[in-house]
């Protein structure tokens, strides 16, 4: 009974002295210590919704932030390990219009889905400012009508894995790979209906120099020969034997262990699943290359990762504002690179040694990085990357046609778009 | 099995309810009150307004947009295909599965009734799958089904049976495997609800048979079944009532693919990926509606089977 009164008086007590020093601080602090002041130039409360902070590497930034500024705090509020959980509870929590979150962790494809119902602010002038120092294809993702309404924060897109035993060397277009994949043990990769195979589906798109959306995201471009050639690519694929059946069950922990266990020849996956691979049986097997190029068109892939945004409810955006910079420092997302596995958004910081070594694969990891595009800039991205996904899938089970697939694919978009 | 037990009992008590006290009356009003505010407040509130957001056009894809819409969200869904695979899909699911677990859990019951040596211990250990989360299940079924290096098709290839099938990939084959998941896990709790009824047939009956010569077959179809009627068909309530509103399994095992959707996961889907806040109370109010008329019908075919059995 008494310790926790004792406990509370302490912690007022010290609140008190905090609150104290800061005010003494905000008296005295400007003039005479211009350096520390420019150090220290965040204040309040800031609290970061972002998902679980599995390796601690989140915490560490926080710590590294908080110790930088002594008059801020920011607090790390975790979500679920599953994305589409982190999304479900910051809707929930901006719907409310609740102040909790200052600081959003968002997967790059939720971004314009918030700025559509006015949820984060933007953030513009911090991009035209600092906007060179990330790469290029991840600030992309931050676009919304020509307007910036977050900050990248880390990144991802995927590889094309090979057995080194079975190839010599990774196949330059999608079509050689198919005949090579026909010939030896197959190519495996994320065919379940889901968002997966809208990723699958747009690499080979976008390296067909194709599109589902035009650029100004208001009408749906699915109805072209591109997309046609590719849904018709992927479902020859599977009927000659270059793609097993099995895929249209596969998302990535499926087609990673159909891979390890030398059921395939190559597989399409992200770059976790290197780090895995060199513990299993195939160690010393494999490789990673980035995406070969489709009908003569060079290689592109599907960018992945999240992005920081500020709430457009938060009591405290300069805050917020100040520790998103902060986790872009080299410094920080090289923390985030070696402890999380998480690729930077800051080109330079892939050269560096302890970068490397966490990730053997980081240079071909930042070429594809650069090379991959975002996908459909609009709010109404769910409802788009479904009437991808269900089209192709059907299309992938002989359900459809490919050209009745890429006309209603088309229509669904469009018809998407328009509800907005 | 509440409404067909009170039933029973009403019919029993009902002479000497008459002669209750009007202030009775008001006092058992009264106490039951609380209850009663509570179950407005925890069920009705909520259907009530899911009912009335179905007659609304609301979907959080477009913030302030907010239209009173009829039915037209009825209208959609009647005319959509979508709507109807999953009817079909709910109802083929129900259908199999609940008769599988009827015949197999008849069949444990009567295991589990005669005496034997470690007859406690069977008990038990025939209730572990049903003590299992339908979704901790569902992750082991998948896994066992998973191409190639599943247990199932493996095992299957080697005795040459459905060597190529990819079965949570195909047609029919997602089916099945959905069903046996849910055979698997429910069988029990069927059995078990058998066993109960079976525990309350005396002996005597029995004995009597015996001695009159009848032979076990007899025994079982004249004597076992007849006296077991009540229990399964308060069984089958519990379980086709569950079965109409399957979400986990599917949800789980395939996502809806291949012909496994069903009428939960299609409203789920629309409710919370689509955000279609109003479509989606449609969907759910049309499964209630499913619900409450397949339980309605059972009810009366039931509480006429009981009433009639205990005349006799």
């Amino acid at each position: 009974m008494k310790t926790p009164r004792f406990l509370a008086v302490i912690t007022a007590t010290a609140m008190l002295a905090i609150a104290g020093c800061g005010s003494d601080d905000d008296d005295d602090g400007g003039a005479p210590n211009a350096e520390k002041a420019t150090q220290a130039k965040a204040s309040g409360n800031v609290t970061w919704c972002i998902g679980k902070d599995t390796t601690g590497a989140f915490g560490t930034v926080v710590d590294n932030f908080n110790k930088a500024n002594p008059n801020a705090n920011v607090k790390l509020l975790e979500l679920p390990e599953n994305a589409d959980d982190q999304r479900r509870l910051q809707i929930q929590r901006l719907r409310a219009k609740n102040t909790e979150c200052d600081v959003l962790g968002a997967d790059v494809i939720w971004v314009p889905e918030y700025v559509g119902q006015g949820w984060v602010k933007d953030v513009s002038d911090f991009i035209s400012k600092n906007g060179d120092k990330f790469i290029p294809s991840t600030v992309d993702t931050t676009e919304v009508d020509g307007k910036n309404y977050a900050v990248p924060f880390n990144t991802n897109a995927g590889f094309i894995y090979y057995r080194t035993d079975q190839v010599s060397e990774a196949p330059k277009d999608w079509e050689t790979l198919y005949k090579e994949a026909a010939k030896d043990d197959g190519v495996v990769y994320q065919g379940f209906r889901y968002e997966g195979l809208t990723v699958n589906f747009l690499e080979l798109v976008y390296s067909a120099g194709g599109s589902v959306v035009s650029d100004d995201g208001k009408q749906a471009t699915a109805d072209s020969q591109e997309v046609k050639d590719v849904l018709k690519f992927m479902a020859d694929g599977i009927k000659n034997g270059a793609v097993p059946k099995a895929v249209t069950t596969y998302k990535e922990e499926e087609s990673r262990r159909a891979f390890e266990s030398g059921n395939a020849t190559f597989m399409r996956n992200w770059p976790y699943a290197y780090a895995l691979g060199k513990e299993s049986k195939l160690a010393d097997k494999f490789d990673i290359a980035t995406f070969p190029g489709f009908a003569g068109n060079e290689g592109a892939g599907v960018i992945g990762g999240y992005n920081l945004a500020i709430s457009a409810f938060s009591k405290n955006p300069e805050g917020a504002l100040a520790f998103i910079e902060f986790t872009t420092t080299p410094e920080q997302q090289k923390i985030m690179a070696t402890d999380a596995s998480l690729p930077p958004v800051i080109a330079s910081v892939y050269d560096d040694p302890a970068v490397k070594k966490a990730m053997p694969f980081a240079e071909d990891l930042r070429t594809a990085v650069e090379q991959a595009k975002p996908r459909p800039v609009s709010p109404v991205y769910p409802q788009i990357t479904a009437a991808i996904y269900d089209n192709v899938y059907a299309a992938l089970q002989g359900d459809m046609s490919p050209d009745e697939a890429a006309s209603k694919m088309n229509d669904e978009i469009q018809k998407a778009i328009e509800t907005f | 099995m509440e409404a067909a037990t009170a039933r029973l009992g009403r019919g029993g008590r009902r002479k000497k309810e008459k002669s209750y006290g009007s202030e009775e009356r008001r006092l058992a009003t009264l106490l039951l009150s609380p209850a009663m505010a509570v179950i407005v407040l925890v069920a009705a509130y909520p259907i009530g307004y899911a009912v009335w957001l179905s007659l609304t056009e609301y979907s959080l894809r477009e913030p302030g947009k907010w239209r009173f819409a009829g039915f037209d969200n009825y209208t959609e869904a009647f005319g959509s295909t979508e709507f109807w695979d999953a009817v079909k899909n709910t109802f083929i699911f129900t259908g199999i599965s609940v008769t599988l677990e009827l015949v197999i859990g008849l069949g444990m019951a009567l295991a589990m009734h005669s005496a034997f040596k470690g007859r406690g211990l069977l008990r038990t250990v025939v209730l572990v799958p049903w003590a299992v989360l339908t979704v901790v299940s569902a992750i082991t079924w998948r896994t066992l089904f998973e191409p190639n290096l599943g247990l199932a098709p493996t095992v299957l290839d080697k005795i040459g049976i459905a060597g190529n099938v990819v079965w949570l990939g195909q047609e029919g084959y997602a089916m099945a495997v959905m069903i046996l998941a849910d055979v698997w896990k429910t069988a029990p709790f069927m059995a078990l609800l058998l066993l109960a009824g079976l525990q309350v047939i005396p002996d005597d009956v029995y004995d009597a048979a015996k001695v009159d010569g009848a032979t076990t077959w007899q025994r079982f179809q004249r004597i076992t079944l007849p006296l077991l009627v009540p229990a399964i068909l308060v069984a089958l309530i519990f379980r086709t009532l569950d079965a109409l509103r399957i979400f986990d399994l599917p949800f789980v095992l395939t996502g809806g693919t291949n012909g496994t959707s069903t009428l939960s996961l299609i409203a789920q889907q629309e409710l919370t990926t689509n955000n279609l806040i109003g479509y989606g109370s449609a969907l759910s109010v049309l499964t209630f509606v499913v619900v409450m008329a397949v339980s309605f019908i059972y009810i009366r075919t039931v509480g006429g089977n009981i009433r009639s059995l205990a005349e006799d």
